[in-house]
């Protein structure tokens, strides 16, 4: 145990005698929380929306101002004998609202009058939003301003759960706080172990008496120590910033975390110990600790939405197990019942990798 | 002129640099594999498609106009039945605990009131977590529950109250159908907006990290003081070192551009000479802003850490992956100077779009002008340090 806790110390000192590991180890995790947390959203507002309106009656007029005044779409002037196409292939809308002529008098009359609307499909998903918001506007006005007072057999009582404003930071935030943890630990936990390769003192170490999970496990302790430092500061921004709290029993999330700290801080060690090249270990690291985090597991889009191909990877993908466990923590409270499977698989993975990191050592020591 | 540039030393300086980079089989390697590996992965697991969202389904009516209402919900395809629950307590712990993504919750007497001319609401809760998902999905409950309300209206079953016009008198008795048309991309194929947003995001981040790694080589190896004592000038050394990089990076341009006709599909609808133009540029951007990293730092390891300063941001702030007008408003207006977003309205204009130039201009001269700046800037930190 002293061993393991003089080992973590020399670690620590020399991270912060490295002034350009301290700050990767501190200041860029707030950055890329606050940055990446708020700029990654897909709800999408003030859409340009060219209109054309060939009736010109009160009644198009008015559903016009319907449009006008909704806060996803802001109506952009376009002439009526321009083909509103031109107006999508210039940039200049998403949308286009055409109002046949005709159409007052189809609505005084009782009858049903027809409107159309364009959408710049090439962001799907944005158009997937155009076509749901501005089919809300239409029933609204139908029901407010148009003749849909008549009684609808089944109307939907919607409710919203765990977000019901729809925020989109307290979505990201807490999956940007798992990309961010997954990264900078590892990161400096390779640099610190591959260093030792490159620059062969680990030759010292292994004259030395402490064997080598010892040694690793006071490597690993050092960087958790880190993981828990960058965990405590995100955690206070999420807090204040993102304007979330716990939602339930923050049990399963603290045991999750002092396991997921061992996982990522295992991750850069193994990752360190079988690449001696600090330059390699980096790329290795920013391929499993960002992409493989970024892309699969349900960071921005939901898993299921991987194709199958693809998506059996993700099962392997620590960083998913624990974006769960943190947006169960801090929006659905699921507690225990929800979680548990969770913290056991990142227990799993962490120990799988200090299993082979430790039989790589070992490997090492018997080559020399 | 020309003759002396490419005749002698220019020649030969040119000569040197391809031969190591020829050499250096990492170096090809990081050319081809990280960005086919990123333009697939982005573009396959990238992806906004919200369907199948699991519906838990809460029946206190067991009526036939009940089950038609939960088969119109899980034909639909947004929705798939994730079972029936006993109440709505035991549906609200199956959302909690991540079983199912949305419920249903049917009223005790929902046919019968629908006979007596009454109008029953259908509780949907969703969880709203993923705030773009529940967004979607809520316009999905309505659009089912509109178009079920029609054909029940339709089919004259229901009590006359529904289809009567209402008391109140109006000047507008109709009601507005509105019907949408997706241009550009009827089937709505996600990747097509994200493989095209990352083609730029790769550009310009394997392009610096392969930069800085060749800049820095030099400086790493101790040669820089032999390269600075040929009669070869700074400026002549700094357009050897960038000219066979560009070659290669242009060479992956191509190869990206294939990648995304053949594995994507993505219709060539507009003049591909503009986004060759456009990529040329965010090539020579890339190496610029490499370079410029290169120049801060002693070591390849140094280089590499640079680049987790300044990829965040650039990736981040160019709409590559989400739209920029979901990003905060003050957010928004700092995306000009980030050559990523302008490659992307340009790739986005002209392939998907057929946008030509006299529309795209503004980006091509935007991407011009940044890549300018970059690249003067990268070359007189090089310079001087150098001289």
């Amino acid at each position: 145990m002293r061993r393991i806790l003089a080992q973590a110390r020399k670690e620590l000192i020399q991270i912060t005698r490295d002034k350009l590991a301290l700050t990767l180890a501190l200041v860029l995790p707030i950055a890329l929380l606050m940055l990446l947390g708020s700029s990654i959203s897909l709800s999408v507002t003030e859409l340009p929306l060219v209109v054309q309106d060939l009736d010109n009656s009160a009644a198009s007029r008015s559903l016009l101002e319907a449009f006008r005044n909704s806060l996803t779409f802001h109506v952009v002037a376009w002439p009526v004998n321009k083909p509103p196409m031109e107006a999508f292939t210039a940039n200049e809308a998403r949308a286009a609202l055409i109002i046949d002529r005709g159409f007052g008098r189809a609505l005084a009359r009782g009858g049903d009058a027809q409107a159309q609307i364009l959408i710049d499909a090439s962001d799907s998903n944005t158009a997937k939003l155009i076509q749901g918001y501005s089919s809300q506007i239409v029933n609204a006005w139908n029901s407010t301003a148009g003749g849909a007072q008549r009684l609808l057999p089944v109307k939907a009582l919607i409710r919203l759960w765990y977000n019901p404003g729809r925020v989109t930071k307290k979505f990201y935030g807490p999956g940007i706080f798992v990309l961010g943890l997954s990264m900078f630990p590892p990161l400096l936990a390779a640099l610190a172990m591959s260093r030792e390769g490159e620059q062969q003192t680990l030759l010292q170490v292994y004259v030395s008496s402490i064997p080598a999970h010892q040694f690793l496990l006071g490597k690993i302790l050092a960087f958790m120590v880190i993981g828990f430092a960058e965990w405590v500061i995100m955690l206070g921004l999420l807090f204040t910033y993102f304007g979330l709290s716990f939602a339930g029993d923050p049990t399963p999330f603290f045991v999750a975390s002092i396991l997921y700290f061992f996982c990522v801080a295992t991750y850069g060690t193994m990752i360190g110990a079988a690449i001696p090249s600090q330059a390699a270990a980096i790329q290795a690291v920013a391929l499993g600790g960002f992409l493989l985090v970024f892309l699969l597991s349900g960071l921005i889009f939901p898993v299921e939405n991987i194709p199958p191909g693809l998506r059996w990877i993700s099962n392997f993908v620590w960083g998913r197990y624990y974006m769960e466990i943190v947006r169960d923590a801090l929006l659905e409270g699921g507690g225990w019942a929800a979680m548990w499977f969770n913290v056991l698989v990142i227990g799993i993975i962490g120990g799988v990798f200090f299993l082979l990191s430790w039989r790589r050592m070992r490997r090492m020591q018997l080559s020399i | 002129m020309i003759a002396k540039l490419f005749g002698g030393r220019m020649a030969a300086l040119l000569g040197k640099e391809f031969a190591q980079i020829g050499r250096d089989k990492r170096l090809r390697i990081s050319l081809i594999l990280p960005p086919t590996l990123q333009l697939l992965l982005f573009g396959f697991a990238l992806n906004a498609t919200v369907d199948n969202l699991r519906l838990g389904i809460v029946d206190f009516d067991h009526s036939r106009e009940s089950r038609d209402l939960i088969a119109a919900m899980t034909q639909s395809g947004a929705f798939r039945s994730a079972g029936a629950f006993t109440s709505a307590e035991t549906l609200g712990t199956g959302i909690s605990q991540g079983k199912v993504d949305a419920g249903i919750v049917l009223p005790v007497n929902f046919s019968k009131d629908l006979h007596r001319g009454h109008q029953v609401g259908v509780q949907v809760l969703l969880n709203a977590m993923n705030a773009n998902t529940a967004a979607i999905a809520q316009g999905y409950t309505q659009g089912v529950l509109g178009t079920w309300n029609q054909v029940m209206l339709k089919s004259g079953s229901l009590h006359a109250r529904f289809t009567q016009i209402g008391a109140v008198p109006r000047d507008l008795r109709g009601i507005v159908t509105l019907h949408p048309a997706f241009i550009f991309n009827p089937g709505l194929v996600s990747s097509w907006f994200v493989v095209t947003g990352t083609f730029g995001l790769l550009l310009i981040l394997n392009g610096s990290l392969v930069a800085s790694a060749a800049m820095v080589k030099e400086r790493e190896a101790g040669t820089v003081e032999q390269l600075l004592m040929t009669p070869a000038g700074t400026g002549e050394i700094i357009v050897a070192k960038i000219a066979p990089l560009f070659v290669l990076l242009c060479g992956m341009v191509l190869f990206a551009t294939t990648l995304i006709k053949v594995v994507f599909q993505i219709p060539f609808r507009g003049n591909l000479v503009i986004v060759f133009l456009g990529a040329a540029l965010c090539v020579l951007c890339g190496i610029a802003i490499g370079t410029f990293l290169a120049t801060f730092t002693r070591t390849a390891r140094q280089a590499q850490l640079m680049s987790f300063f300044v990829n965040p941001p650039l990736s981040s702030l160019s709409g590559a992956l989400t739209p920029v007008e979901a990003m905060p408003h003050w957010m928004q207006p700092l995306t000009i100077l980030n050559p990523i977003r302008h490659f992307g309205v340009i790739t986005r204009a002209a392939l998907l779009k057929g946008s030509s130039i006299d529309i795209l201009w503004p980006n091509i001269l935007a991407l011009a002008a940044i890549t300018l700046v970059l690249l003067s800037l990268s070359v007189w930190r090089f310079r001087k340090q150098l001289g």
